[in-house]
């Protein structure tokens, strides 16, 4: 799993597509994937009780299990409900747009996606190794000492590089304009917030990696692991 | 006709916006570090983000 690509790919996304896509579903497409199964995957305690899938990996991008939501035919089905019953094509194309990236950015690691469900084969590079199942601490150690954390600083560096669509006038010009919401929005939001709202993903995604990073490598001292399918010193999920 | 390729660098108010968010992300960073759960929640940051990247400079503005 990634920790900061699905932060930031909308940016990248909406440097090179500008008024024919609309930011918010953008972003709700790339994050969709994961809304409702991580907190299952690393387990909550509620008092006395702790929740945990039994089989974390299985659960998040397996079949049985939540893996179709990481699947093309999902994207497909929730961009025709938002275009068929919510009316707006837009929204549906954008959602599409980010969901699809979020399901192939995962192919990175060692479990993959179900890119083609119902068909339940999973697609792998193998790249990093995915450890969810061994709890968000040592999941987040292991990924940012792999190829994962390589794969966010290339979304990093591509943000920094395309800055023109962080400014001002690039929200003005082409976001606000782009997706009547920004204007409903703006009836209750000043516009000086409403640029900080489209701003916060990309701040939340480059701070965070580079807070991990430091936690992960200047607290904690774990080691890197930059070869393909590390780091090999946590035990990697397969499908 | 000659033409030069000039690269696309920022201004001087870009870097300006730029260098108050770099030190808005290196707070939120030390805090990060130090408290994880911090980092956990993309609504905390964006209400984080909320709170010092505009409601502080507006509040600012109007009062000072």
């Amino acid at each position: 799993m990634s920790w900061a690509a699905h932060d930031l790919e909308p940016y990248a996304f909406q440097r090179h597509l500008k008024l024919k896509l609309a930011f918010v579903p953008l972003l709700i497409g790339s994050y969709s994937p994961d809304m409702m199964t991580k907190w299952f995957v690393y387990g909550i305690r509620l008092g006395p009780w702790e929740l945990k899938a039994d089989d974390p990996a299985k659960f998040h991008r397996g079949w049985p299990g939540f893996g179709f939501t990481h699947s093309f035919v999902y994207g497909i089905a929730i961009a025709l409900i938002l275009w068929k019953v919510f009316g707006s094509k837009l929204w549906g194309i954008s959602f599409l747009v980010g969901q699809w990236a979020h399901a192939l950015t995962d192919t990175g690691d060692t479990v993959g996606t179900m890119l083609l469900f119902p068909w339940t084969f999973h697609f792998h590079l193998d790249a990093w190794a995915y450890a969810g199942q061994t709890g968000r601490m040592t999941d987040a150690a292991a990924y940012f000492s792999g190829l994962g954390s390589m794969w966010d600083l290339v979304w990093i560096v591509y943000g920094l590089f395309s800055w023109r669509v962080l400014t001002s006038s690039y929200f003005d010009d082409y976001i606000y304009r782009a997706d009547a919401f920004w204007p409903w929005l703006n009836h209750v939001v000043p516009r000086g917030a409403l640029l900080t709202l489209y701003r916060a993903a990309f701040f939340y995604g480059t701070s965070r990696w580079i807070a991990w990073t430091i936690w992960a490598h200047v607290i904690h001292h774990y080691p890197y692991d930059l070869s393909w399918g590390g780091p090999h010193w946590v035990p990697a999920a397969h499908p | 006709m000659r033409l030069r390729l000039k690269p696309d660098l920022p201004g001087r108010n870009d870097l300006f916006v730029f260098a108050g968010y770099c030190l808005a992300a290196a707070v939120y960073i030390a805090i990060g570090v130090a408290y994880v759960d911090f980092l956990l929640s993309f609504w905390v940051g964006l209400g984080y983000l909320l709170l010092v990247a505009w409601l502080v400079p507006a509040v600012a503005r109007r009062f000072g």
